[in-house]
């Protein structure tokens, strides 16, 4: 029972620990680009351009339906039809495009990552990286975390622009706000912070989607079954971090 | 061919930049491919003014704000804007925030100055004009017309109050004035039961009277109307003998001022009184001569030799 409050209380803390070391051997491994030329590009692809497609459809349809519910909410004939615009652009910009693309992007890049790197701990193929003299966090890690980091600004700017022409062609199509209305309610309360803002967020989910995963991946332990738990764990993790990311940014930037 | 994943990575990215560039440059309301043309403009008050609201001019959005601060040197509120290039902002315009803060619909209107004139240089300070608005004007009178709103309903208060204190005390006016109305409306209700049949009588009366009329003016309705057309006839002929009677008055009335004015031998008669005086001293000269004739008539019938006459 101790034993059990022992670890509840002090396994974050040492799981903290090791993560922030691993986030600092990463860093030291940056400049060594050569070590992870190859790899980068191939994680670009998996981790971006693989993700476009389902990051475009979940964009395509959240634009959608804000739409949708924000025109079915507006019943009071005083509030302008313009406001649908006012409304989904920014929720779009705002949240919508970084947190819908951050959890596609937890599911689908995270438990691979972790998946990848755990079958290879487990079977020991980091070790033999190692053996080889090379830098496997720089080799494994580091192009995954850069690919992370530059690749879901592009994925959010593709689920904005998908997501907000998809709200907007739902609300001309079918009959909820003109394009032009939509348009012009969007502009009169467009904040040029508002997609910086949006960028700095994916960045910092780009960042702790695939470090988090990294994380669970590298240090995996235990066989298969391990394989199993680190992926699961890393979704998970992944997808509260880039809640209580989230929270943090808006408290702190807007 | 093979397109490399560098290649590929590289063309999402830039594409996903331009995309992201011209996608805030669009909702900025800022035009894609050309530069703007950045103004100032100083107010005492925003009125809630914010940047990325819209710049119009006559209603058409040209621009939007891009900044609003208090200004170091004035103490006033700086707005910078920018607007198309085709819109030429000249000396003499002048800018104006309008809109109400509270639907968050807030704008500037800008008010061009003469064609004519020169244009403001890039950065130039707009004036600020006087709102005219009809929201600003409501959101400027608003606290007033909410008291005046206020004073209304309470006075609307009491009267109801008072209304339902005269309605619940049992020897109040108005429960009296409304027990005698309802007292009035019994008995009249009571009449009209009571009298029903009389009622029903007269009218029959009156329809039986209408009828009649009715009827005999169908029936002698030539009659009638010679008699009205031989009554107008009269009526003209007593018309023309009105207007002689007329005529004849008014000479009555001349002659009669000639009189007054003394003109002619009645107006001298009556407006001169010597031949008054003139009979009056006759008669009592004749008077007096008739007097001494009783007196002696011998004097004078002595002369006559009435006796020599028969």
């Amino acid at each position: 029972m101790l034993q059990y409050a022992k670890n509840l209380l002090f396994d974050p803390i040492q799981a903290l620990g090791r993560y922030s070391q691993l986030l600092f051997k990463a860093f030291g491994a940056v400049p060594e680009f050569n070590t992870y030329r190859k790899n980068l590009w191939e994680q670009m692809i998996h981790v971006g351009i693989d993700s476009m497609p389902i990051v475009m459809l979940a964009a395509a349809f959240s634009g959608a339906v804000t739409t949708v519910q924000t025109s079915y909410q507006l019943v009071s004939p005083l509030i302008p039809k313009s406001i649908i615009g006012s409304i989904v652009v920014p929720s779009m910009v705002l949240e919508l495009g970084a947190v819908v693309t951050g959890f596609i992007l937890a599911g689908r890049v995270g438990a691979r990552i972790a998946a990848e790197l755990g079958t290879m701990r487990v079977t020991e193929q980091i070790d033999a990286l190692e053996a080889m003299g090379l830098n496997s966090i720089g080799y494994l890690i580091v192009p995954r975390v850069l690919a992370g980091i530059v690749m879901f600004p592009v994925l959010y700017v593709a689920a904005c622009f998908v997501g907000i022409g998809g709200g907007m062609l739902v609300g001309h199509f079918g009959g909820f706000v003109p394009m032009g209305v939509f348009v012009d309610g969007a502009r009169e309360f467009f904040q040029p912070f508002d997609p910086i803002f949006g960028l700095i967020k994916c960045l910092v989910f780009g960042f702790i989607i695939t470090s988090v995963s990294c994380f669970k991946g590298y240090y995996t332990r235990g066989g298969a079954e391990g394989v199993g738990k680190a992926t699961t764990e890393a979704a998970v993790a992944s997808c509260v971090l880039l809640l209580f990311a989230d929270l943090i940014l808006a408290a702190t930037l807007l | 061919m093979k397109i490399s994943n560098e290649l590929k990575v590289g063309i999402t990215i830039v594409v996903a930049i331009t995309i992201f560039i011209f996608g805030v440059r669009y909702f900025e309301d800022l035009p894609l491919f050309q530069t703007t043309y950045s103004l100032t403009a100083e107010f005492d008050n925003a009125a809630g003014l914010i940047a990325g609201n819209l710049v119009r001019v006559h209603g058409v959005s040209v621009g939007s704000v891009n900044a609003v601060g208090i200004s170091d040197e004035t103490g006033k509120v700086e707005v910078q804007f920018h607007v198309d290039r085709k819109i030429i902002v000249t000396e003499g315009s002048y800018a104006v925030v309008s809109g109400i803060d509270a639907l968050g619909a807030v704008r500037m209107d800008l008010f061009l100055g003469p064609r004519d004139a020169a244009p403001i240089p890039e950065g130039g300070l707009v004036g600020a004009g006087e709102g005219n608005d009809l929201f600003g004007d409501l959101t400027a009178r608003a606290p007033a017309m909410v008291q005046k709103f206020d004073d209304v309903l309470s006075g609307l208060d009491q009267v109801l109050s008072e209304t339902g204190t005269m309605l619940s005390e049992p020897n109040s006016d108005l429960r009296s004035s409304l027990a005698s109305v309802r007292g009035s409306v019994a008995q009249l209700e009571r009449l009209l039961t009571e009298e029903r049949t009389r009622i029903s009588s007269i009218l029959r009366n009156v329809e039986d009277a209408t009828g009649s009329i009715k009827t005999l003016s169908a029936e002698n309705g030539p009659s009638v109307t010679k008699l009205i057309s031989d009554l107008s006839v009269t009526m003209a002929t007593l018309d023309k003998e009105l207007i002689s009677l007329g005529d004849a008055s008014r000479g009555l009335t001349e002659l009669l001022n000639k009189i007054n004015e003394g003109q002619g031998t009645l107006g001298k008669l009556v407006n001169d009184p010597s031949m008054y005086h003139k009979m009056d001293s006759t008669l009592t000269g004749i008077n007096a001569l008739l007097a001494d004739f009783k007196a002696n008539p011998g004097k004078y019938l002595g002369e006559m030799k009435l006796v020599d006459l028969f």
